[in-house]
Protein backbone atom coordinates (compact mmCIF):
# COMPACT_ATOMS: atom_id res chain seq x y z
CA UNK A 1 0.00 0.00 0.00
CA UNK A 2 1.55 3.28 0.93
CA UNK A 3 4.88 2.39 2.50
CA UNK A 4 6.88 2.82 -0.69
CA UNK A 5 6.39 3.11 -4.43
CA UNK A 6 7.73 0.51 -6.75
CA UNK A 7 6.82 0.62 -10.45
CA UNK A 8 3.95 -1.81 -10.07
CA UNK A 9 3.27 -3.96 -7.07
CA UNK A 10 2.72 -7.27 -8.74
CA UNK A 11 0.90 -10.17 -7.21
CA UNK A 12 -0.66 -13.36 -8.54
CA UNK A 13 -4.06 -11.78 -9.10
CA UNK A 14 -2.63 -8.92 -11.13
CA UNK A 15 -0.62 -11.31 -13.29
CA UNK A 16 -3.72 -13.33 -13.94
CA UNK A 17 -5.81 -10.25 -14.67
CA UNK A 18 -3.29 -8.81 -17.11
CA UNK A 19 -2.75 -12.21 -18.69
CA UNK A 20 -6.44 -12.58 -19.43
CA UNK A 21 -6.59 -9.03 -20.83
CA UNK A 22 -3.66 -9.58 -23.15
CA UNK A 23 -5.07 -12.88 -24.35
CA UNK A 24 -8.49 -11.30 -24.97
CA UNK A 25 -6.88 -8.41 -26.82
CA UNK A 26 -4.67 -10.69 -28.93
CA UNK A 27 -7.68 -12.91 -29.64
CA UNK A 28 -9.60 -9.89 -30.94
CA UNK A 29 -6.85 -8.74 -33.29
CA UNK A 30 -5.98 -12.23 -34.55
CA UNK A 31 -9.57 -13.28 -35.11
CA UNK A 32 -10.25 -9.98 -36.87
CA UNK A 33 -7.28 -10.20 -39.22
CA UNK A 34 -6.95 -13.95 -39.74
CA UNK A 35 -10.47 -15.32 -39.54
CA UNK A 36 -12.99 -12.51 -39.91
CA UNK A 37 -11.44 -10.46 -42.71
CA UNK A 38 -10.83 -13.44 -45.05
CA UNK A 39 -14.45 -14.48 -44.50
CA UNK A 40 -15.78 -11.14 -45.74
CA UNK A 41 -17.36 -11.16 -49.19
CA UNK A 42 -15.00 -8.83 -51.08
CA UNK A 43 -14.01 -8.44 -54.72
CA UNK A 44 -10.48 -7.58 -53.64
CA UNK A 45 -9.08 -7.45 -50.10
CA UNK A 46 -9.15 -4.26 -48.06
CA UNK A 47 -5.68 -2.63 -47.75
CA UNK A 48 -3.65 -4.25 -44.97
CA UNK A 49 -3.10 -0.94 -43.19
CA UNK A 50 -6.81 -0.08 -43.30
CA UNK A 51 -7.68 -3.54 -42.03
CA UNK A 52 -5.32 -3.09 -39.10
CA UNK A 53 -6.58 0.38 -38.25
CA UNK A 54 -10.09 -1.08 -38.20
CA UNK A 55 -9.00 -4.02 -36.06
CA UNK A 56 -7.18 -1.93 -33.45
CA UNK A 57 -9.71 0.90 -33.52
CA UNK A 58 -12.73 -1.33 -32.96
CA UNK A 59 -10.82 -3.34 -30.36
CA UNK A 60 -10.06 -0.17 -28.38
CA UNK A 61 -13.71 0.88 -28.55
CA UNK A 62 -15.04 -2.45 -27.27
CA UNK A 63 -12.38 -2.64 -24.55
CA UNK A 64 -13.23 0.85 -23.38
CA UNK A 65 -16.90 -0.10 -23.28
CA UNK A 66 -16.09 -3.13 -21.13
CA UNK A 67 -13.97 -1.00 -18.78
CA UNK A 68 -16.79 1.46 -18.29
CA UNK A 69 -19.24 -1.36 -17.53
CA UNK A 70 -17.11 -2.70 -14.68
CA UNK A 71 -17.84 0.14 -12.24
CA UNK A 72 -21.65 -0.04 -12.36
CA UNK A 73 -21.60 -3.85 -12.60
CA UNK A 74 -19.64 -4.04 -9.36
CA UNK A 75 -22.18 -1.75 -7.69
CA UNK A 76 -25.07 -3.87 -8.90
CA UNK A 77 -23.50 -7.24 -8.17
CA UNK A 78 -20.63 -7.47 -5.72
CA UNK A 79 -19.17 -10.53 -7.40
CA UNK A 80 -17.82 -8.23 -10.11
CA UNK A 81 -15.72 -6.31 -7.60
CA UNK A 82 -12.47 -8.16 -8.38
CA UNK A 83 -12.63 -6.69 -11.89
CA UNK A 84 -12.21 -3.25 -10.39
CA UNK A 85 -9.06 -4.28 -8.62
CA UNK A 86 -6.77 -3.92 -11.58
CA UNK A 87 -8.93 -1.82 -13.86
CA UNK A 88 -6.07 0.60 -14.42
CA UNK A 89 -4.07 -2.01 -16.27
CA UNK A 90 -7.11 -2.56 -18.46
CA UNK A 91 -7.05 1.16 -19.20
CA UNK A 92 -3.35 1.22 -19.98
CA UNK A 93 -3.67 -1.71 -22.41
CA UNK A 94 -6.64 -0.01 -24.08
CA UNK A 95 -4.65 3.21 -24.48
CA UNK A 96 -1.90 1.24 -26.21
CA UNK A 97 -4.39 -0.44 -28.55
CA UNK A 98 -5.87 2.97 -29.41
CA UNK A 99 -2.41 4.37 -30.01
CA UNK A 100 -1.64 1.53 -32.43
CA UNK A 101 -4.83 2.40 -34.31
CA UNK A 102 -3.73 6.04 -34.54
CA UNK A 103 -0.27 5.12 -35.77
CA UNK A 104 -1.73 3.03 -38.60
CA UNK A 105 -4.02 5.90 -39.57
CA UNK A 106 -1.20 8.42 -39.52
CA UNK A 107 1.12 6.19 -41.53
CA UNK A 108 -1.46 5.44 -44.17
CA UNK A 109 -4.07 8.15 -44.67
CA UNK A 110 -1.65 10.95 -43.84
CA UNK A 111 1.48 9.53 -45.43
CA UNK A 112 2.72 9.68 -49.05
CA UNK A 113 1.96 13.37 -49.18
CA UNK A 114 4.04 16.51 -49.63
CA UNK A 115 2.33 17.81 -46.47
CA UNK A 116 3.80 16.86 -43.09
CA UNK A 117 1.59 14.13 -41.56
CA UNK A 118 0.96 16.08 -38.35
CA UNK A 119 0.03 19.22 -40.26
CA UNK A 120 -2.16 17.13 -42.54
CA UNK A 121 -3.84 15.45 -39.59
CA UNK A 122 -5.12 18.80 -38.35
CA UNK A 123 -5.41 20.63 -41.65
CA UNK A 124 -6.60 18.22 -44.34
CA UNK A 125 -10.22 18.36 -43.27
CA UNK A 126 -11.47 21.51 -41.61
CA UNK A 127 -15.21 21.11 -42.13
CA UNK A 128 -15.97 21.81 -38.46
CA UNK A 129 -19.20 23.55 -39.39
CA UNK A 130 -20.99 20.44 -40.59
CA UNK A 131 -22.03 17.17 -38.98
CA UNK A 132 -21.58 14.93 -42.01
CA UNK A 133 -17.98 15.36 -43.02
CA UNK A 134 -16.98 16.71 -39.59
CA UNK A 135 -13.27 16.04 -38.98
CA UNK A 136 -14.02 13.12 -36.69
CA UNK A 137 -10.30 12.44 -36.42
CA UNK A 138 -10.08 15.36 -33.99
CA UNK A 139 -12.49 13.61 -31.65
CA UNK A 140 -10.28 10.55 -31.78
CA UNK A 141 -7.23 12.65 -30.98
CA UNK A 142 -8.93 14.19 -27.94
CA UNK A 143 -9.91 10.73 -26.69
CA UNK A 144 -6.43 9.37 -27.28
CA UNK A 145 -4.83 12.27 -25.41
CA UNK A 146 -7.14 11.72 -22.46
CA UNK A 147 -6.40 7.99 -22.45
CA UNK A 148 -2.69 8.76 -22.57
CA UNK A 149 -2.88 11.18 -19.64
CA UNK A 150 -4.96 8.74 -17.62
CA UNK A 151 -2.60 5.87 -18.42
CA UNK A 152 0.41 7.99 -17.48
CA UNK A 153 -1.15 9.06 -14.17
CA UNK A 154 -2.63 5.68 -13.33
CA UNK A 155 0.17 4.80 -10.93
CA UNK A 156 -0.29 5.27 -7.18
CA UNK A 157 2.52 7.79 -7.22
CA UNK A 158 0.24 10.23 -9.04
CA UNK A 159 -2.62 9.31 -6.79
CA UNK A 160 -0.74 10.44 -3.72
CA UNK A 161 0.91 13.33 -5.56
CA UNK A 162 -2.41 14.79 -6.73
CA UNK A 163 -4.49 13.56 -3.80
CA UNK A 164 -7.45 11.18 -4.21
CA UNK A 165 -10.18 13.78 -4.92
CA UNK A 166 -8.22 15.51 -7.69
CA UNK A 167 -6.98 12.19 -9.06
CA UNK A 168 -10.47 10.83 -9.16
CA UNK A 169 -11.82 13.98 -10.79
CA UNK A 170 -9.08 13.76 -13.41
CA UNK A 171 -9.90 10.14 -14.07
CA UNK A 172 -13.57 10.96 -14.56
CA UNK A 173 -12.36 12.40 -17.87
CA UNK A 174 -12.66 8.81 -19.09
CA UNK A 175 -16.33 9.60 -19.71
CA UNK A 176 -15.42 12.54 -21.92
CA UNK A 177 -13.01 10.25 -23.75
CA UNK A 178 -15.73 7.65 -24.25
CA UNK A 179 -18.13 10.29 -25.54
CA UNK A 180 -15.50 11.45 -28.02
CA UNK A 181 -14.83 7.88 -29.13
CA UNK A 182 -18.54 7.23 -29.68
CA UNK A 183 -18.82 10.41 -31.77
CA UNK A 184 -15.55 9.57 -33.57
CA UNK A 185 -16.94 6.22 -34.69
CA UNK A 186 -20.46 7.49 -35.35
CA UNK A 187 -19.27 10.32 -37.60
CA UNK A 188 -16.54 8.26 -39.24
CA UNK A 189 -16.62 4.56 -39.92
CA UNK A 190 -20.30 4.17 -39.16
CA UNK A 191 -21.21 6.63 -41.94
CA UNK A 192 -19.38 4.50 -44.48
CA UNK A 193 -20.38 1.06 -43.46
CA UNK A 194 -23.46 -0.20 -45.23
CA UNK A 195 -23.54 -3.46 -43.32
CA UNK A 196 -25.58 -3.03 -40.12
CA UNK A 197 -23.67 -5.64 -38.06
CA UNK A 198 -21.03 -3.31 -36.70
CA UNK A 199 -23.54 -0.51 -36.17
CA UNK A 200 -25.58 -2.90 -34.06
CA UNK A 201 -22.62 -4.03 -31.94
CA UNK A 202 -21.52 -0.43 -31.57
CA UNK A 203 -24.96 0.78 -30.50
CA UNK A 204 -25.48 -2.09 -28.06
CA UNK A 205 -22.11 -1.44 -26.42
CA UNK A 206 -22.78 2.25 -25.94
CA UNK A 207 -26.28 1.46 -24.64
CA UNK A 208 -24.90 -1.11 -22.20
CA UNK A 209 -22.50 1.47 -20.79
CA UNK A 210 -25.24 4.07 -20.43
CA UNK A 211 -27.84 1.61 -19.12
CA UNK A 212 -25.61 0.09 -16.46
CA UNK A 213 -24.63 3.52 -15.22
CA UNK A 214 -28.27 4.54 -14.96
CA UNK A 215 -29.13 1.32 -13.12
CA UNK A 216 -26.28 1.78 -10.63
CA UNK A 217 -27.20 5.42 -10.15
CA UNK A 218 -30.82 4.52 -9.46
CA UNK A 219 -29.67 2.06 -6.81
CA UNK A 220 -27.43 4.45 -4.89
CA UNK A 221 -28.86 6.25 -1.84
CA UNK A 222 -28.88 9.96 -2.51
CA UNK A 223 -31.06 11.93 -0.14
CA UNK A 224 -29.92 12.62 3.39
CA UNK A 225 -32.57 11.79 5.95
CA UNK A 226 -31.98 14.65 8.33
CA UNK A 227 -30.01 17.76 8.91
CA UNK A 228 -29.72 18.14 12.69
CA UNK A 229 -26.60 17.20 14.61
CA UNK A 230 -27.55 13.55 14.73
CA UNK A 231 -29.24 11.34 12.15
CA UNK A 232 -30.90 8.01 12.78
CA UNK A 233 -29.13 5.12 11.07
CA UNK A 234 -30.88 1.85 11.89
CA UNK A 235 -31.37 -0.63 14.67
CA UNK A 236 -28.07 -2.45 15.32
CA UNK A 237 -29.31 -5.82 14.07
CA UNK A 238 -30.38 -4.31 10.76
CA UNK A 239 -26.73 -4.06 9.79
CA UNK A 240 -25.34 -7.43 8.73
CA UNK A 241 -22.31 -8.64 10.62
CA UNK A 242 -19.08 -7.53 8.94
CA UNK A 243 -20.97 -5.23 6.60
CA UNK A 244 -21.99 -1.60 6.54
CA UNK A 245 -24.93 0.61 5.90
CA UNK A 246 -24.09 3.55 3.64
CA UNK A 247 -25.67 6.84 4.58
CA UNK A 248 -25.86 10.08 2.61
CA UNK A 249 -24.90 12.94 4.93
CA UNK A 250 -26.21 16.50 4.85
CA UNK A 251 -22.83 17.79 3.60
CA UNK A 252 -23.18 15.66 0.46
CA UNK A 253 -20.58 13.11 1.55
CA UNK A 254 -21.37 9.57 2.62
CA UNK A 255 -20.75 7.71 5.84
CA UNK A 256 -20.46 3.95 6.25
CA UNK A 257 -21.70 2.45 9.52
CA UNK A 258 -20.13 -0.99 10.09
CA UNK A 259 -20.98 -3.82 12.42
CA UNK A 260 -18.18 -6.10 13.54
CA UNK A 261 -19.81 -8.62 15.87
CA UNK A 262 -20.97 -6.51 18.82
CA UNK A 263 -19.05 -3.39 17.86
CA UNK A 264 -20.51 -0.67 15.66
CA UNK A 265 -18.33 2.06 14.19
CA UNK A 266 -18.60 4.64 11.44
CA UNK A 267 -16.07 5.83 8.87
CA UNK A 268 -16.25 8.04 5.83
CA UNK A 269 -17.40 5.99 2.86
CA UNK A 270 -14.54 7.26 0.69
CA UNK A 271 -11.34 5.24 0.75
CA UNK A 272 -8.16 7.30 1.08
CA UNK A 273 -6.69 5.39 -1.83
CA UNK A 274 -8.95 6.09 -4.81
CA UNK A 275 -12.18 7.08 -3.10
CA UNK A 276 -13.40 3.49 -3.33
CA UNK A 277 -16.72 2.78 -1.55
CA UNK A 278 -15.56 1.50 1.86
CA UNK A 279 -19.14 0.78 2.86
CA UNK A 280 -19.30 -1.87 0.16
CA UNK A 281 -16.33 -3.63 1.73
CA UNK A 282 -16.13 -5.91 4.77
CA UNK A 283 -14.73 -5.89 8.26
CA UNK A 284 -11.87 -8.37 8.31
CA UNK A 285 -9.88 -8.96 11.53
CA UNK A 286 -11.34 -5.81 13.02
CA UNK A 287 -10.39 -3.70 9.98
CA UNK A 288 -12.68 -2.22 7.38
CA UNK A 289 -11.37 -3.54 4.05
CA UNK A 290 -11.92 -1.57 0.85
CA UNK A 291 -13.60 -3.57 -1.89
CA UNK A 292 -11.49 -2.00 -4.59
CA UNK A 293 -7.86 -2.67 -3.75
CA UNK A 294 -8.02 -4.00 -0.23
CA UNK A 295 -6.72 -1.02 1.79
CA UNK A 296 -7.67 -1.48 5.45
CA UNK A 297 -8.73 0.89 8.22
CA UNK A 298 -9.28 0.19 11.91
CA UNK A 299 -12.90 0.54 12.88
CA UNK A 300 -12.06 2.51 16.02
CA UNK A 301 -9.95 5.31 14.52
CA UNK A 302 -9.99 5.10 10.70
CA UNK A 303 -6.23 4.54 10.56
CA UNK A 304 -4.57 1.86 8.44
CA UNK A 305 -2.73 -0.62 10.65
CA UNK A 306 1.05 -0.02 10.75
CA UNK A 307 3.23 0.19 8.74
CA UNK A 308 0.61 1.90 6.58
CA UNK A 309 -0.33 5.50 7.16
CA UNK A 310 -3.65 6.12 5.36
CA UNK A 311 -6.41 7.74 7.40
CA UNK A 312 -10.07 8.35 6.77
CA UNK A 313 -12.51 10.50 8.81
CA UNK A 314 -14.51 8.82 11.57
CA UNK A 315 -18.00 9.66 12.85
CA UNK A 316 -19.27 9.62 16.42
CA UNK A 317 -22.19 7.28 17.10
CA UNK A 318 -24.75 6.99 19.89
CA UNK A 319 -27.63 4.69 20.69
CA UNK A 320 -31.09 6.26 21.25
CA UNK A 321 -34.15 4.11 21.94
CA UNK A 322 -32.49 1.11 20.32
CA UNK A 323 -31.60 3.07 17.18
CA UNK A 324 -28.06 4.00 16.17
CA UNK A 325 -27.58 7.69 15.49
CA UNK A 326 -24.64 9.23 13.73
CA UNK A 327 -23.13 12.68 14.21
CA UNK A 328 -23.58 14.74 11.05
CA UNK A 329 -20.12 16.25 11.36
CA UNK A 330 -17.21 13.92 10.62
CA UNK A 331 -14.11 13.86 12.81
CA UNK A 332 -10.76 14.70 11.27
CA UNK A 333 -9.19 11.69 9.52
CA UNK A 334 -7.70 9.24 12.00
CA UNK A 335 -9.58 10.60 15.06
CA UNK A 336 -10.47 7.81 17.49
CA UNK A 337 -14.23 7.38 17.96
CA UNK A 338 -15.07 4.59 20.36
CA UNK A 339 -17.29 2.02 18.67
CA UNK A 340 -20.70 1.35 20.23
CA UNK A 341 -20.98 -1.89 22.14
CA UNK A 342 -24.28 -3.58 21.48
CA UNK A 343 -25.85 -6.43 23.37
CA UNK A 344 -25.05 -9.95 22.18
CA UNK A 345 -28.78 -10.47 21.81
CA UNK A 346 -28.77 -8.15 18.86
CA UNK A 347 -26.84 -10.71 16.83
CA UNK A 348 -28.64 -12.54 14.08
CA UNK B 1 -24.41 -18.73 3.92
CA UNK B 2 -23.88 -16.16 6.64
CA UNK B 3 -22.67 -12.80 5.54
CA UNK B 4 -19.30 -13.34 7.16
CA UNK B 5 -18.67 -16.28 4.89
CA UNK B 6 -19.90 -14.81 1.61
CA UNK B 7 -16.87 -14.67 -0.69
CA UNK B 8 -15.07 -11.33 -0.60
CA UNK B 9 -12.15 -10.57 -2.83
CA UNK B 10 -9.12 -8.75 -1.53
CA UNK B 11 -6.54 -7.99 -4.19
CA UNK B 12 -3.54 -8.92 -2.09
CA UNK B 13 -5.02 -12.13 -0.72
CA UNK B 14 -5.85 -15.38 -2.47
CA UNK B 15 -9.19 -15.38 -4.27
CA UNK B 16 -12.02 -17.14 -2.41
CA UNK B 17 -12.96 -20.41 -4.17
CA UNK B 18 -16.53 -19.41 -4.99
CA UNK B 19 -15.35 -16.27 -6.71
CA UNK B 20 -12.61 -18.15 -8.50
CA UNK B 21 -15.18 -19.96 -10.65
CA UNK B 22 -17.12 -16.79 -11.26
CA UNK B 23 -13.99 -14.93 -12.32
CA UNK B 24 -12.86 -17.84 -14.47
CA UNK B 25 -16.20 -17.67 -16.24
CA UNK B 26 -15.85 -13.91 -16.73
CA UNK B 27 -12.32 -14.29 -18.10
CA UNK B 28 -13.40 -16.93 -20.56
CA UNK B 29 -16.51 -14.95 -21.41
CA UNK B 30 -14.48 -11.80 -22.09
CA UNK B 31 -12.10 -13.64 -24.42
CA UNK B 32 -14.93 -15.33 -26.32
CA UNK B 33 -16.97 -12.13 -26.43
CA UNK B 34 -14.11 -10.08 -27.89
CA UNK B 35 -13.19 -12.85 -30.35
CA UNK B 36 -16.83 -13.10 -31.42
CA UNK B 37 -17.33 -9.41 -32.09
CA UNK B 38 -13.96 -9.27 -33.83
CA UNK B 39 -15.16 -11.96 -36.21
CA UNK B 40 -18.48 -10.30 -36.89
CA UNK B 41 -16.95 -6.83 -37.31
CA UNK B 42 -14.28 -8.09 -39.70
CA UNK B 43 -16.47 -10.44 -41.70
CA UNK B 44 -19.14 -7.83 -42.41
CA UNK B 45 -16.85 -5.16 -43.87
CA UNK B 46 -18.07 -3.52 -47.03
CA UNK B 47 -16.59 -4.47 -50.37
CA UNK B 48 -14.04 -1.82 -51.41
CA UNK B 49 -14.65 -2.71 -55.05
CA UNK B 50 -12.39 -4.02 -57.75
CA UNK B 51 -10.08 -1.00 -58.16
CA UNK B 52 -6.37 -1.76 -57.85
CA UNK B 53 -2.88 -1.17 -59.17
CA UNK B 54 -2.66 -3.48 -62.15
CA UNK B 55 0.93 -3.36 -63.31
CA UNK B 56 2.99 -1.14 -65.59
CA UNK B 57 1.56 0.50 -68.68
CA UNK B 58 2.67 2.82 -71.47
CA UNK B 59 0.81 5.08 -73.83
CA UNK B 60 1.24 7.85 -76.30
CA UNK B 61 -1.31 10.58 -76.55
CA UNK B 62 -2.32 14.20 -76.32
CA UNK B 63 -1.87 15.84 -72.96
CA UNK B 64 -4.59 18.11 -71.61
CA UNK B 65 -3.37 20.17 -68.67
CA UNK B 66 -6.64 21.77 -67.56
CA UNK B 67 -8.60 21.38 -65.36
CA UNK B 68 -6.26 18.58 -64.26
CA UNK B 69 -3.66 16.73 -66.30
CA UNK B 70 -5.16 13.93 -68.38
CA UNK B 71 -4.03 12.04 -71.44
CA UNK B 72 -6.08 11.29 -74.55
CA UNK B 73 -4.61 7.99 -75.76
CA UNK B 74 -3.64 7.87 -79.45
CA UNK B 75 -1.46 4.81 -79.34
CA UNK B 76 -1.02 2.13 -76.70
CA UNK B 77 -0.79 -1.59 -76.22
CA UNK B 78 -2.39 -1.21 -72.79
CA UNK B 79 -5.24 1.26 -73.25
CA UNK B 80 -8.02 1.59 -75.81
CA UNK B 81 -7.46 4.27 -78.43
CA UNK B 82 -9.47 7.36 -77.65
CA UNK B 83 -9.72 6.54 -73.96
CA UNK B 84 -8.55 9.11 -71.44
CA UNK B 85 -6.32 8.63 -68.39
CA UNK B 86 -6.05 10.65 -65.19
CA UNK B 87 -2.37 11.43 -64.65
CA UNK B 88 -0.89 11.48 -61.15
CA UNK B 89 2.50 11.55 -59.50
CA UNK B 90 3.70 9.27 -56.74
CA UNK B 91 1.75 9.24 -53.48
CA UNK B 92 -0.55 12.20 -52.99
CA UNK B 93 1.05 14.34 -55.68
CA UNK B 94 -0.35 15.67 -58.89
CA UNK B 95 1.71 16.26 -62.04
CA UNK B 96 0.63 19.83 -62.74
CA UNK B 97 4.25 21.00 -62.62
CA UNK B 98 5.42 18.41 -65.12
CA UNK B 99 2.45 18.93 -67.41
CA UNK B 100 2.78 22.70 -67.52
CA UNK B 101 3.78 23.85 -70.98
CA UNK B 102 2.77 20.53 -72.53
CA UNK B 103 -0.92 21.28 -72.95
CA UNK B 104 -2.00 19.99 -76.34
CA UNK B 105 1.36 18.34 -76.98
CA UNK B 106 1.90 14.77 -78.04
CA UNK B 107 3.59 12.93 -75.18
CA UNK B 108 4.71 9.46 -74.19
CA UNK B 109 3.76 8.36 -70.68
CA UNK B 110 4.71 5.37 -68.61
CA UNK B 111 3.90 4.28 -65.09
CA UNK B 112 1.74 2.21 -62.78
CA UNK B 113 -1.77 1.63 -64.02
CA UNK B 114 -4.69 2.01 -61.61
CA UNK B 115 -8.02 0.78 -62.90
CA UNK B 116 -11.58 0.48 -61.68
CA UNK B 117 -14.33 -0.06 -64.22
CA UNK B 118 -14.38 2.82 -66.69
CA UNK B 119 -11.95 4.93 -64.71
CA UNK B 120 -8.26 4.61 -65.44
CA UNK B 121 -5.35 6.48 -63.94
CA UNK B 122 -1.65 6.32 -64.51
CA UNK B 123 0.88 7.06 -61.77
CA UNK B 124 3.77 8.41 -63.81
CA UNK B 125 7.34 7.29 -63.30
CA UNK B 126 9.88 9.95 -62.45
CA UNK B 127 11.47 12.22 -65.02
CA UNK B 128 11.46 11.66 -68.79
CA UNK B 129 10.80 7.96 -68.31
CA UNK B 130 7.36 8.88 -67.03
CA UNK B 131 6.43 11.84 -69.20
CA UNK B 132 8.20 12.96 -72.34
CA UNK B 133 7.14 15.34 -75.10
CA UNK B 134 7.32 13.85 -78.60
CA UNK B 135 8.17 15.71 -81.79
CA UNK B 136 5.13 15.81 -84.02
CA UNK B 137 3.81 18.27 -86.52
CA UNK B 138 0.12 19.11 -86.32
CA UNK B 139 -2.08 17.23 -83.87
CA UNK B 140 -5.67 17.96 -83.14
CA UNK B 141 -6.92 17.60 -79.58
CA UNK B 142 -10.22 15.73 -79.32
CA UNK B 143 -13.31 17.82 -79.96
CA UNK B 144 -15.29 19.12 -77.02
CA UNK B 145 -18.94 18.15 -77.05
CA UNK B 146 -21.36 20.00 -74.81
CA UNK B 147 -24.06 17.93 -73.09
CA UNK B 148 -25.79 20.82 -71.36
CA UNK B 149 -26.47 21.70 -67.76
CA UNK B 150 -27.27 18.91 -65.31
CA UNK B 151 -28.14 18.44 -61.66
CA UNK B 152 -26.25 15.38 -60.48
CA UNK B 153 -25.98 13.57 -57.15
CA UNK B 154 -22.98 11.51 -56.15
CA UNK B 155 -19.73 11.58 -54.24
CA UNK B 156 -16.63 13.64 -54.89
CA UNK B 157 -13.55 11.45 -54.62
CA UNK B 158 -9.90 11.83 -55.40
CA UNK B 159 -9.44 10.10 -58.71
CA UNK B 160 -6.40 8.14 -57.66
CA UNK B 161 -7.63 6.52 -54.44
CA UNK B 162 -11.05 5.89 -55.93
CA UNK B 163 -9.54 4.23 -59.00
CA UNK B 164 -7.89 1.75 -56.65
CA UNK B 165 -4.76 3.24 -55.11
CA UNK B 166 -6.47 2.66 -51.76
CA UNK B 167 -9.07 0.06 -50.92
CA UNK B 168 -11.45 1.46 -49.87
CA UNK B 169 -10.62 4.83 -51.40
CA UNK B 170 -13.90 6.63 -50.91
CA UNK B 171 -16.35 7.50 -48.18
CA UNK B 172 -16.30 9.56 -45.03
CA UNK B 173 -13.69 7.60 -43.12
CA UNK B 174 -11.40 8.33 -46.05
CA UNK B 175 -12.37 12.01 -46.40
CA UNK B 176 -9.28 13.61 -44.86
CA UNK B 177 -7.07 11.33 -46.94
CA UNK B 178 -8.96 12.29 -50.09
CA UNK B 179 -8.72 15.98 -49.22
CA UNK B 180 -4.99 15.58 -48.78
CA UNK B 181 -4.72 13.96 -52.21
CA UNK B 182 -6.73 16.74 -53.80
CA UNK B 183 -4.66 19.42 -52.07
CA UNK B 184 -1.58 17.63 -53.42
CA UNK B 185 -2.93 18.00 -56.98
CA UNK B 186 -4.69 14.68 -57.63
CA UNK B 187 -7.67 15.18 -60.02
CA UNK B 188 -11.08 15.18 -58.27
CA UNK B 189 -13.84 13.07 -59.80
CA UNK B 190 -17.54 12.93 -59.22
CA UNK B 191 -18.83 9.38 -58.94
CA UNK B 192 -22.48 9.87 -59.89
CA UNK B 193 -25.33 7.91 -58.36
CA UNK B 194 -27.01 7.60 -61.78
CA UNK B 195 -25.31 7.47 -65.14
CA UNK B 196 -25.59 10.45 -67.44
CA UNK B 197 -25.29 9.71 -71.12
CA UNK B 198 -23.75 6.36 -70.14
CA UNK B 199 -21.14 7.90 -67.89
CA UNK B 200 -20.66 7.45 -64.17
CA UNK B 201 -17.39 9.36 -63.61
CA UNK B 202 -16.81 13.02 -64.21
CA UNK B 203 -13.59 14.90 -63.93
CA UNK B 204 -14.44 18.06 -62.02
CA UNK B 205 -13.61 21.55 -63.22
CA UNK B 206 -14.50 25.06 -62.17
CA UNK B 207 -17.05 27.13 -64.09
CA UNK B 208 -14.21 28.48 -66.24
CA UNK B 209 -12.81 25.03 -66.99
CA UNK B 210 -9.87 25.45 -64.58
CA UNK B 211 -9.11 23.57 -61.35
CA UNK B 212 -11.74 23.65 -58.61
CA UNK B 213 -10.07 21.89 -55.66
CA UNK B 214 -10.36 24.72 -53.12
CA UNK B 215 -14.12 25.04 -53.49
CA UNK B 216 -15.01 21.40 -53.03
CA UNK B 217 -12.99 20.28 -49.98
CA UNK B 218 -15.93 20.54 -47.56
CA UNK B 219 -18.00 18.27 -49.79
CA UNK B 220 -15.57 15.45 -50.46
CA UNK B 221 -16.56 11.94 -49.40
CA UNK B 222 -20.22 12.79 -48.84
CA UNK B 223 -23.38 12.15 -50.76
CA UNK B 224 -23.87 15.52 -52.42
CA UNK B 225 -25.85 17.20 -55.13
CA UNK B 226 -24.50 19.75 -57.55
CA UNK B 227 -25.22 21.43 -60.85
CA UNK B 228 -22.96 22.09 -63.76
CA UNK B 229 -22.19 21.93 -67.42
CA UNK B 230 -21.33 18.44 -68.69
CA UNK B 231 -18.85 18.18 -71.55
CA UNK B 232 -17.11 15.37 -73.32
CA UNK B 233 -13.43 15.89 -73.97
CA UNK B 234 -12.74 12.84 -76.12
CA UNK B 235 -12.94 9.87 -73.77
CA UNK B 236 -13.27 11.97 -70.61
CA UNK B 237 -16.49 13.43 -69.23
CA UNK B 238 -15.77 16.76 -67.59
CA UNK B 239 -18.20 18.49 -65.26
CA UNK B 240 -17.81 22.24 -64.97
CA UNK B 241 -19.50 22.54 -61.65
CA UNK B 242 -21.16 25.57 -60.23
CA UNK B 243 -19.73 25.65 -56.64
CA UNK B 244 -22.74 27.67 -55.42
CA UNK B 245 -25.02 24.70 -56.06
CA UNK B 246 -23.02 22.19 -53.98
CA UNK B 247 -25.07 20.78 -51.16
CA UNK B 248 -24.94 17.80 -48.86
CA UNK B 249 -27.84 15.36 -49.19
CA UNK B 250 -28.82 14.48 -45.64
S1 LIG C 1 -9.89 2.74 -3.46
FE1 LIG C 1 -8.19 1.50 -3.72
S2 LIG C 1 -8.20 0.43 -1.88
FE2 LIG C 1 -9.83 1.70 -1.62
Amino acid sequence: MSDRYIPVQWNANKWLYDGVLLIACAAYILVFLRLGAPAADLTRPVDGAILRMRAFGSCAFFMLSVILCIGPLARLDRRFLPLLYNRRHFGVITALVALTHAVYVLNWYYAFSPTDPMVALLGANTSYGQILGFPFETLGIVALLILAVLAATSHDFWLSFLGPPLWKALHLLIYLAYGCVVAHVALGYLQDSKNPAFALLFGLSALAVAGLHLAAWAKAPRKSRGSGEWIAVAAPHEIADGRAKILPMPDGKRAAVFRDGDRIGALSNACAHQNGPLGEGRVIDGCVTCPWHGFQYRLEDGCSPPPFTEKVPTYNLRLRDGVIEIATKPNAPGTPATPLQIAEAAHV
Amino acid sequence: MSDREAPFFIGWAAMPPGLRWFMGGIALGLILFLAGIAYVTAATQDDPGQGAFVGRANATGILQAEPYPILHVTESADFALGSALLLTGGGKRGVQGRAAGLDGALVAVSGARIARGDIAALQLRGGEAGLKALEQAAITPPAVQDLGRWRISGEICDGKCYAGAMRPGRGLAHKACANLCLIGGIPPVLVATDKIDGTEFFLLAGPDGGPVTDQILDHVGLLIELEGQVQRHGGMAVLRLDPETLKVIP
